[in-house]
């Protein structure tokens, strides 16, 4: 497959999908209860994700896809190739209009991602990248700003809705850790834009634990070329879960040291 | 006692035109030079011609080469040359300025960016740090005719080199000026010579050709390139109120130079890092934004701007550019790669006449 050809449609869809949610990104000042609220991003993220599948499977029906709204949907002969979607990670940030959110599209092949695309559409920062072609934002080639721990900020996207009182501590304790011998820690609200920057020389790390893989999958392999160590692991396969950490080289030993997978 | 001079990049500034301006005679040269087959090539032969294409003819200097170090080897010798000469191209100076900090001598920065000495000067902590403008088309090759010869041969036209006058000890066949004249030099140099020169390549890389001269032999390319060339003189005239003879005679000396035959200038060097050249003070989208700062419509220079939008060359540095035009709707591309708001006139015009324009370019073939 023609990766400098996948890599194009892709970018294409992303910002479609992003000038959707620039349209619509007051729309929830009409919201009159939390319930209206919620069903308006719910419509919104649809619309966008909607998008994003017409464009891809125009340049190629053949493709499955897995999305964060509509699932897994069926491609017609092809098992080596795999669209993932997110077409909006960062609600929260989205409807409170903090720019930190993205469009997340990856092209995996054979189960490893080998095209990604995030797009910020507030900002208009597009992140691309394919294996053998390289990394970008918008016009610029990118690549990740090694050093310590202590000289690099750091960023964990983890729900804080996990309800189970002890897993919730956990979580918060690691953060804790890190952010204590770091630059800092940031909760950021956007697996996919932590990745991102990353890969920009923003962050020098960022993990997750049980994060749905459209958040991710674009941002593991951005990360990766732009010279970041990336570790996954596969959590929950039917509910498409992974936890992963993605760090500077010279950060990985203190990382590893602080954040179990 | 010859003077020594250690001259990062031994590339066309490097290795053609600067041994016209300091005598090999006079001057012992040291380069620096990361391309390894380079390098390693100017270290075997110890020696290379530079040809300079002049009254239809070509005359030839054979420069003896001291020593050509990798980036890092040259830190010694870096403190015991006279003086030292970066011509590495403004986005690579970066890469260098930490082993400037190892001397105190002058040094002579050909990077066609005026900012960059004052950069250098921060970084380096030498109040010696000088722009210099070599007015001059290089081509960083030379016909295989040449190449026979000598596999290291250059081509250069005869070109004029202005130097702050404040080191015009270091002497050679360098016309030192003042400040301000430096600054005349460098807004013809800026916007007669490279804003015209780079949309030659451009529509040089539409009709497929390889060198500039090839460019300028199409009609209506030409015409588009003179067109850019009175826009720019305008500009000169109206906002920065240059001499009406000197921008004239700049302007036709230029166009001459883009049509010399003998020179060989790819259309790959001068059009290399189209995003660099579409940065928002620089020759394309500057110089449009200058011109309508001016009241003057930049049509000729649009024309450029979007020959630049579609240049096509995937081992160029910029090479993206063409996966964001194949993708993008022209008004995000606008905003995405080019960074234009589209509250600016400039995104305005470059959109009412986008189709209009690229169907003008296919029409150059």
């Amino acid at each position: 497959m023609n990766r400098k050809k996948m890599l194009t449609i892709a970018i294409s869809a992303a910002v479609a999908a992003g000038n959707i949610l620039n349209e619509h990104s007051n729309d929830f000042l009409k919201a009159s209860s939390k319930e209206s609220f919620r069903d308006i991003v719910t419509e919104v993220d649809k619309y966008a994700e909607n998008e994003i599948i017409k464009i891809l499977k125009m340049h190629d029906p053949n493709i499955p896809f897995l999305t964060e709204e509509s699932g897994f949907i069926e491609g017609i002969n092809e098992k080596d190739y795999q669209w993932i979607v997110d077409a909006l990670d960062g609600t929260v940030n989205y409807v409170n209009h903090i720019p930190f959110y993205a469009v997340s599209i990856a092209l995996m092949e054979k189960g490893r991602p080998v095209v990604g695309v995030i797009y910020n559409p507030m900002l208009g920062d597009l992140y691309y990248g394919a294996e053998g072609i390289g990394v970008y934002k918008n016009h610029a080639k990118i690549k990740i700003r090694d050093g310590k721990e202590e000289e690099t900020l750091f960023a964990v996207a983890f729900s804080g809705k996990n309800y189970d009182p002890l897993k919730r501590s956990k979580e918060f304790l690691m953060f804790g850790k890190v952010n204590d011998s770091t630059r800092g820690c940031l909760r950021t609200g956007s697996a996919a834009m932590n990745l991102a920057y990353l890969a920009e020389g923003k962050f020098g790390g960022c993990w997750g634990k049980a994060n749905k893989i459209w958040d991710v999958a674009a941002g593991i392999l951005l990360a990766k070329l732009a010279g970041a160590v990336v570790e996954y692991k596969t959590i929950n396969k039917e509910k498409n879960l992974i936890s992963y950490i993605a760090v500077v080289p010279s950060a990985l030993k203190f990382l590893k040291g602080k954040v179990r997978l | 006692m010859n003077k020594k001079v250690l001259v990062y990049g031994a590339g066309a500034i490097g290795r053609g035109f600067l041994p016209w301006v300091f005598s090999p005679q006079k001057y012992e040269y040291y380069y620096v030079e990361i391309n390894n087959n380079l390098r390693n090539l100017l270290n075997k032969n110890k020696k290379f011609i530079s040809f300079k294409a002049r009254n239809n003819r070509y005359e030839s200097v054979t420069v003896p080469v001291k020593y050509c170090f990798n980036l890092g080897e040259e830190k010694e010798k870096v403190r015991e040359v006279d003086f030292v000469i970066t011509a590495v191209g403004p986005r690579n100076v970066l890469s260098i300025a930490e082993n400037l900090k190892e001397t105190t001598v002058p040094i002579i920065c050909c990077e066609n960016d005026y900012s960059i000495p004052e950069l250098i000067s921060s970084i380096t902590n030498n109040p010696h740090v000088v722009f210099a403008i070599p007015d001059v088309i290089t081509s960083n090759s030379a016909p295989s005719e040449l190449k026979e010869k000598d596999p290291l041969a250059i081509v250069t036209e005869d070109g004029v080199c202005y130097i702050d006058k404040k080191v015009d000890w270091i002497g050679g066949e360098v016309t030192y000026v003042s400040k301000e004249e430096l600054r005349k030099q460098w807004l013809a140099k800026l916007y007669l010579h490279n804003t015209p020169h780079c949309i030659a390549a451009y529509l040089g890389n539409i009709l497929s050709v390889k060198y500039l001269h090839e460019a300028m032999q199409n009609k209506m390319s030409e015409e588009i390139v003179r067109g850019a060339m009175n826009e720019m003189k305008c500009v000169l005239l109206r906002k920065f109120h240059l001499e009406k003879g000197f921008v004239g005679w700049y302007a036709n000396k230029e166009l001459k130079r883009f049509k010399n035959t003998l020179l060989f200038d790819p259309i790959d060097r001068v059009a290399r890092e189209p995003f660099r050249k579409l940065a928002p003070s620089e020759r394309l989208i500057g110089a449009a934004q200058l011109c309508i700062s001016c009241g003057i419509v930049p049509k000729n220079i649009i024309l450029g701007i979007m020959a630049a939008f579609c240049y096509n060359n995937p081992s160029d540095a910029d090479a993206n550019i063409k996966y964001l035009i194949e993708a993008l709707e022209p008004k995000d591309f606008l905003k995405i790669a080019i960074r234009l708001h589209s509250s600016e006139a400039l995104y305005e015009l470059l959109l009412d006449e986008w189709k209009y324009n690229i169907n003008k370019l296919r029409r150059l073939k």
